[in-house]
């Protein structure tokens, strides 16, 4: 009897499981098929439902101004503002650009003026509507500007907004009663003390001269030749509205007299203990989410510290996005996550969305939550990739042959199916494909030296690049192998003359690689100190372990003659040793020659002027700061960026008279302040020119580029990220498939 | 008794002070400056102009008092006096005596007593329950074990209590997370309450709960192995006492030998750990905090750490040592109440 129970049991629970796969498989077809889902512009949906968006970076709370004078920003915070911002001047578009604003902005104009600068006038839609139903005004625009880079804002958070417009200096030094007065200051000597001498600081202003209140919707802003001409320099042009409430509070006002915008009444009335009052107002605005107007599509309706959840509502008199996109879904809830069981939560219904999911584990349980049904899943290459960073400044890795011969002898197409776990690919330069610059480069870029694996070619760059040397001086027998040394001509001791006592470190197997000196030369061993970062809580850091597996004890770099010594830390520690900053735990000696970490792009506003120094140059001490890989160009120091003569030159123009001979800083400089705003074409030349020097320099190794997958509720239609297109930019487009189908 | 406490006082502050110094001093060592992660976070901003950078950064070494007005390095001893807000920085008393712990730098830059609220909370809230049950369940357990020594139930609870007390917490939370959230899904995955809810009140609280069992449930099962243990080998050596023997043999009731003569015996060593308990419900769990997304004071202790924010970690630190001190004087006293051959003499 038993038996026959436990047999039917058996039954029960077999055809129990078959119905419940059917069930499964059933809930796979997509119920909302017939609705876009490409994320093209759709105002027809019906408002209703809710989406929690789940991320595993915790809301911090600092939704309004967020970032303004922080250290750092977080991501989920961003994600807030960006829901409840809006009637920007100009937004982000999918492709990571900055794109006019048609719904706010009724026409633009940008034109250099006689002076150099560069001016941009604009005119705004009458009748755009706050959540609280107050009007838009030009005021509203200029507002924010004005208040966070007068004294009372700067001491309320430090900042530089509206340094690139003219006038700058003038107006923050005015404090409220030096008006046209010569402002001095302390000069300061080297160790920051005051050396009794004062210095001008500029004559104080009331107004900002660069910043114009042109009328009710209309107003202007002026760029400084200190920032004109720069490729980007349109993007100056795009600010955001704020309730004045919220920025000046109550008895402010912006007004212009002709001469430029100011704030007036008591924007800089002092309380008793000399600290401006409206300090104490912007600190509270900061995180009072309920006593003003939002100009997003959201505003903040719940906010909880102890969950680290933020609840948004939509906004009805919201107009739209830059392409005229109004919301759709009526609450958004964005909450924090856990890694590990996140896949859980999203199929229980605790989430809806669940953003950038990376690697085999997490995008393979997504991905089979998807086949189940009920969920889909939008993916996109990464704008950034893990990399290999060198120092190049001293030791073996500032010269170029070394660092390409570790590129050789790694298999970065391997390391990087490995680490992504399929869900991955290798870049060969310091670019996003979805960069349009990048496109329009595409079939050059994919000419770019991909340095794949071989030992030979590791060889061929050492011995070319003079590595064929013993430690004694003598020639360097491949056959009998060994680590090569390099002799040391003048010019090649590094910086400090670091290389002649340079030695690796943290030598586990006892022998220690150091510079000999040999009958009055000096010999430099290819033995390359990397530091590699752990995790928070010393947990290994999966890049350095993959790297060890294949880079540092794999034989090719044994058999090129190479050695890397290996030395695990903090990762504020290596920041310290990147940026040489005692205070980072930096010990006052260039010790590590090779780094491993991630680098990635929020926007396609590609700039990376200051970052190549030239050693030749006067400004190369006050830039070193700027420059994360410290190499210095051979090509800069013949054709110089800071020769009057070489700047404003054309592509052409500048390959003609460098004879072809265009090194990093010049390339990087030029890019972007020897192009004008608009002219693309140009601006791609110099793209192009930078990825195939830093590809024949190789400063990194780039090592993955991930898949990023997000996964969500199908009930979600339209919802198409990018790289650049989050989910908070992406949930505008979307709505609830549900409330669409509902009679 | 009054003058023991008095002195007793005494010593807390003297210790207390001491220890603030030591702590102070030991941060001062680490080599990170935080007037520079501040001014470097602006870089970008000062491309075009590296003097402005330099004296952001002097602006924030005098604001952060490492220097003083004309520049001069402020000493370390001055500065701890500066936290303590016995001496002025940047001329007004602005320091722990007034309310002012600093500001935190993690993530959001706010005071550290408004980044703290929050978690501790949390803590609290998740630790008193959890504290309460564990007692509740380990206590009658651990006298019944030494009770019923050497039965088939000891040896089961004994073989249970193993297993619980040698599990590592993430795999008890994983498994229970699979089971309970997942597999079965009675309590949800992680959380602190139903996402977008407008509960006020009561509800609000049983809402709070109903996220709150999972993690409960695993934090009385990861301690119930440990305290039972301890239970019954402290109710065991109480057992075989030789009072316990006179009682028995003057025909107490076994009750009355056990909850009475015995179990006072075995409070001895068990007020300690049970006094550490409560304690400790101001101390977080970052396994339990981690995998379950609570913002919880272990989470916020280890954030705190990894991101050199002294400030709050100081704040943290000084509240541990506060509260290890007075628990020490709670423990002692409660030795004299449980025990007449402890108690202090006025």
């Amino acid at each position: 009897m038993k038996k026959k129970v436990f047999a039917l049991l058996l039954v029960l629970v077999l055809a129990l499981s078959v119905t419940l796969v059917a069930c499964k498989k059933k809930g796979n077809t997509d119920k909302y098929a017939a609705f876009e889902h490409g994320g093209a512009v759709c105002n027809d949906y019906k408002v209703g439902g809710q989406v929690i968006i789940g991320n595993s970076t915790a809301l911090s709370g600092d939704f309004i101004f967020t970032g303004l004078g922080k250290s750092s920003v977080g991501a989920t915070d961003q994600d807030v503002n960006v829901l409840t911002t809006g009637y920007s001047t100009m937004e982000v578009n999918r492709g990571g650009s900055y794109v006019w604003n048609k719904t706010a902005v009724e026409k633009y104009e940008e034109k250099e003026t006689e002076n150099g600068t560069y001016l941009i006038t604009i005119d705004i839609k009458p009748g755009l509507k706050m959540s609280g139903g107050t009007e838009v005004k030009a005021v509203n625009y200029l507002a924010y500007i004005l208040a966070v880079a007068s004294p009372a804002g700067k001491a309320f958070a430090k900042n530089t907004t509206g340094q690139a417009f003219v006038g700058y200096n003038s107006y923050i030094i005015y404090d409220g009663t030096n008006d046209g007065q010569e402002v001095m200051v302390d000069v300061l000597g080297e160790d920051g003390k005051p050396t009794g001498q004062k210095k001008s600081a500029g004559i104080a202003s009331k107004t900002f001269k660069g910043i114009r209140l042109l009328g009710e919707y209309k107003f202007s802003l002026e760029i400084s030749t200190d920032y004109y001409p720069f490729y980007f320099a349109d993007t100056y042009g795009a600010v955001s509205p704020y309730d004045l409430e919220l920025v000046l509070g109550k008895g402010a006002e912006v007004k212009d007299d002709g001469e430029g915008a100011y704030l007036t009444g008591n924007w800089y009335d002092k309380g008793a203990d000399g600290t401006y009052v409206k300090k104490a107002h912007l600190e509270t605005k900061r995180y009072d989410y309920f006593n003003h107007e939002y100009t997003g599509p959201y505003t903040i309706s719940k906010w909880s510290e102890a969950d680290k959840q933020v609840t948004l509502k939509l906004n009805p008199n919201y107009a739209g996005n830059f392409e005229g996109q109004k919301p759709h879904i009526e609450t958004v809830i964005i909450r924090q996550v856990v890694e590990e069981t996140q896949i859980g939560q999203l199929k229980q219904g605790e989430v809806d969305v669940l953003e950038g999911l990376t690697g085999s584990d997490s995008v393979n349980a997504a991905l089979g939550l998807i086949r189940e049904g009920g969920f889909k899943e939008v993916h996109y290459d990464r704008a950034g990739y893990g990399k290999v960073q060198f120092d190049c400044d001293f030791g073996p890795t500032m010269f170029t042959a070394v660092r390409q011969a570790v590129a050789y002898c790694l298999d970065r197409t391997d390391f990087a199916n490995t680490f992504c776990g399929g869900f991955g690919a290798v870049a060969n330069g310091p670019y996003s494909n979805n960069f349009d610059a990048a496109a329009a480069n595409e079939e050059a870029l994919n000419a770019l030296n991909s340095y794949a694996v071989s030992t030979t070619k590791a060889k061929e760059a050492l011995k070319n690049g003079g590595w064929v040397y013993n430690a004694d001086g003598t020639a360097y027998d491949e056959a009998k192998g060994g680590i090569r040394y390099k002799k040391l001509s003048a010019g090649e001791y590094g910086v400090n003359d670091a290389n002649k006592t340079y030695e690796s470190v943290s030598n586990t197997d006892g022998k220690v690689y150091k510079t000999t000196l040999v009958n009055g030369e000096y010999y430099l061993p290819c033995a390359i100190n990397w530091f590699a970062s752990v995790g928070d809580n010393g947990d290994p850091n999966p890049v350095s372990e993959l790297l060890t597996s294949k880079l540092q004890s794999g034989s090719n770099l044994t058999q090129a003659g190479i050695v890397l010594r290996k030395t695990e830390g903090s990762f504020t520690k290596l920041l310290g040793e990147i940026y040489r900053e005692a205070e980072y735990g930096y010990a006052g000696k260039p010790t590590y020659g090779m780094f491993n970490l991630a680098t990635g792009w929020n926007s396609a506003l590609y700039d990376y002027s200051f970052n190549w120094i030239d050693s030749s140059s006067d400004l190369y001490d006050d830039y070193f700061g700027y420059s994360s890989n410290k190499l210095s160009d051979p090509y800069d120091k013949d054709f110089k960026w800071d020769d009057a003569a070489n700047k404003g030159l054309t592509y052409a123009q500048a390959v003609e008279k460098s004879g072809g001979k265009l090194g990093m800083n010049y390339i990087s400089m030029a890019m972007v302040y020897s192009v004008k705003p608009g002219n693309t074409e140009e601006y791609n030349k110099w793209f192009l020119a930078y990825m195939q020097r830093w590809n024949e320099l190789l400063p990194d190794i780039p090592l993955y580029s991930n898949v990023y997958y997000d996964a969500y509720n199908s009930e979600i239609v339209n919802f198409k990220t990018t790289p650049f297109f989050g989910a908070a930019e992406a949930l505008l487009y979307a709505a609830i498939g549900s409330v669409q189908t509902a009679k | 008794m009054a003058k023991y406490l008095l002195k007793r006082l005494f010593y807390i502050l003297i210790v207390f002070l001491l220890l603030s110094l030591l702590m102070y001093l030991i941060y001062d060592l680490i080599p990170f400056d935080r007037a520079r992660a501040l001014s470097e976070a602006q870089r970008e901003n000062y491309k075009n102009d590296p003097a402005g950078l330099e004296a952001l950064y002097r602006t924030y070494q005098r604001e952060l008092g490492y220097v003083d007005a004309d520049g001069n390095e402020i000493d370390v001893f001055r500065r701890w006096l500066q936290w303590w807000g016995v001496i002025k920085l940047n001329g007004a008393f602005n320091g722990v005596l007034q309310g002012n712990f600093g500001v935190s730098y993690t993530n959001v830059e706010r005071p550290v007593m408004d980044v703290l609220k929050a978690p501790m909370l949390n803590t609290v809230f998740i630790n008193i329950f959890a504290t309460i049950i564990a007692l509740g369940i380990t206590i009658p357990l651990g006298i019944f074990c030494a009770v019923k020594r050497g039965s088939k139930r000891d040896t089961a609870v004994q073989v249970g209590s193993i297993i619980g007390y040698s599990m590592p917490v993430f795999i008890t939370a994983i498994l229970f997370i699979y089971l309970f959230a997942v597999a079965i899904p009675i309590f949800p995955v992680s959380g602190h309450s139903t996402a977008g809810n407008d509960y006020t009140g009561i509800r609000a609280f049983v809402d709070k709960l109903y996220y709150m069992a999972l993690p409960l449930i695993v934090m009385t099962f990861c301690s119930l192995g440990g305290m039972t243990r301890y239970v019954r080998a402290s109710m065991i050596e109480a057992l075989s006492m030789d009072c316990i023997r006179t009682a028995r043999a003057k025909g107490v009731k076994e009750k009355v030998v056990i909850y009475s003569h015995a179990w006072r015996n075995a409070l001895i060593p068990i007020v300690t750990l049970v006094v550490g308990w409560f304690l400790g419900i101001f101390s977080g769990s970052i396994m339990i905090e981690n995998i379950f997304g609570l913002n919880g004071m272990g989470k916020m202790y280890i954030t705190s750490l990894t991101n050199n924010d002294y400030n709050v970690v100081l704040t943290l630190q000084m509240f541990y040592v506060f509260i290890g001190l007075v628990g020490n004087l709670v423990i002692d006293v409660l030795y004299g109440l449980i025990d007449p051959r402890i108690r202090v003499s006025a």
